[in-house]
């Protein structure tokens, strides 16, 4: 990663460190929706994603002497809202990661995937999915997480995560093509 | 990464259906804030040997200034004192001065037995005592200008005893030359 951006926003990051409300104003503006919309993917019931966010920023902001720039102030809000969605989710007793975990081998033969998506689709799609599979694919292909890092998320190992993704990918383009 | 996946990742922005009630939500948050607290940092100067040294300049100038403050601050009072003492001496002489010179007329004087002039000088004698009592009273709080003034009484009231008898002795010896005269 570009040095440069893991100090995007670093004198509202710097600011809000002494406690500058405005500058943590400015900055919650900045990534309030964003985080929202990963919590949302992940609780679907608005107020459980409002309280996720709400929290995630109290601990970000009274947190925040501990960030250090090893990564972007976004990505490592973010990973408190993931991380605080999954501590919800299990809370409530929904399924992380997907409940068949035998770890047989399966082929991998290339999917056919219909040659015009509506991003639609997709979305609802992935709504439709199993809540294991859905937490795989939001982490992989939308929040942009790789193996090892949604192994870390989940508490998985990183080959685990690697074979559900495909798994719940097959099962998406299933569903995505009878909509 | 094949078609599908790229297709989802380039359309990442998509998925951002949802909007915040952005003031409801802040509202909560501020609530759970820690309250801005200034930072303070703390730095431990003493481990470093010149802080030390500087520890040790800094008490021997605070011992030096604090004997200074209390010697000079004493001899300060002392020419206070003294200043205070040479007026009350001076008065005290002044006065002392008046007081013998009259005693001495009113010894002198012939026309008063020896007892009247015993029972007035038993009177400035306790005018005296009261005069040295309050000589004491000065020694323990030399600022009192009450016990200053109090000394001035004493002197003008025996000032005003002598002057009151004399004239009386005078106003007699006239009554008693008048009578000379008329007859």
């Amino acid at each position: 990663m570009d040095t440069s951006i893991l100090y995007t926003h670093k004198p509202l990051v710097e600011k809000s460190k002494l406690g500058d409300r405005n500058a943590q104003y400015e900055l919650y503006e900045l990534y309030v929706d964003a985080m929202y919309n990963v919590s949302m993917r992940m609780m679907h019931i608005k107020e459980d994603a409002e309280d996720v966010v709400q929290d995630s920023f109290i601990e970000a902001f009274n947190n925040l002497s501990s960030f250090r720039y090893e990564s972007t102030f976004g990505s490592w809000l973010k990973r408190i809202v993931i991380n605080k969605s999954i501590n919800q989710l299990k809370k409530k007793k929904i399924p992380i990661v997907p409940i068949e975990s035998q770890m047989y081998h399966i082929k991998e033969t290339p999917e056919e995937v219909p040659p015009k998506i509506d991003i639609k689709n997709i979305i609802k799609g992935i709504r439709l999915l199993p809540s294991g599979y859905q937490q795989i694919i939001n982490l992989y292909l939308v929040e942009g997480y790789d193996h090892m890092e949604i192994s870390e998320i989940l508490g998985i190992t990183a080959s685990t995560s690697k074979s559900q993704y495909h798994r719940a990918k097959k099962k998406l383009i299933e569903i995505v093509r009878t909509l | 990464m094949d078609h599908f996946e790229k297709y989802i990742k380039e359309n990442k922005a998509l998925f951002d259906v949802y909007k915040a009630d952005k003031s409801k939500l802040w509202a909560n948050i501020e609530s759970g804030l820690n309250n801005p607290k200034p930072k303070t940092k703390t730095v431990k100067l003493w481990s470093r040997p010149i802080f030390k040294v500087a520890a040790t300049i800094v008490m021997a100038l605070g011992l030096f200034s604090l004997v200074n403050i209390l010697v000079v601050g004493e001899a300060n009072q002392s020419t206070q004192n003294n200043l205070a003492w040479q007026e009350l001496n001076d008065i005290d002489s002044h006065y002392k001065g008046l007081v013998a010179y009259q005693v001495r007329l009113v010894n002198k004087n012939t026309q008063l037995s020896s007892e009247e002039k015993k029972e007035f000088l038993s009177f400035m004698d306790e005018l005296d005592i009261e005069y040295k009592l309050l000589k004491v009273e000065l020694q323990k709080n030399v600022d009192s200008e009450q016990v200053l003034e109090a000394i001035v009484i004493n002197y003008k009231k025996r000032i005003e005893l002598i002057e009151n008898l004399l004239e009386q002795i005078n106003s007699s010896k006239n009554l008693n030359n008048d009578d000379a005269y008329t007859l």
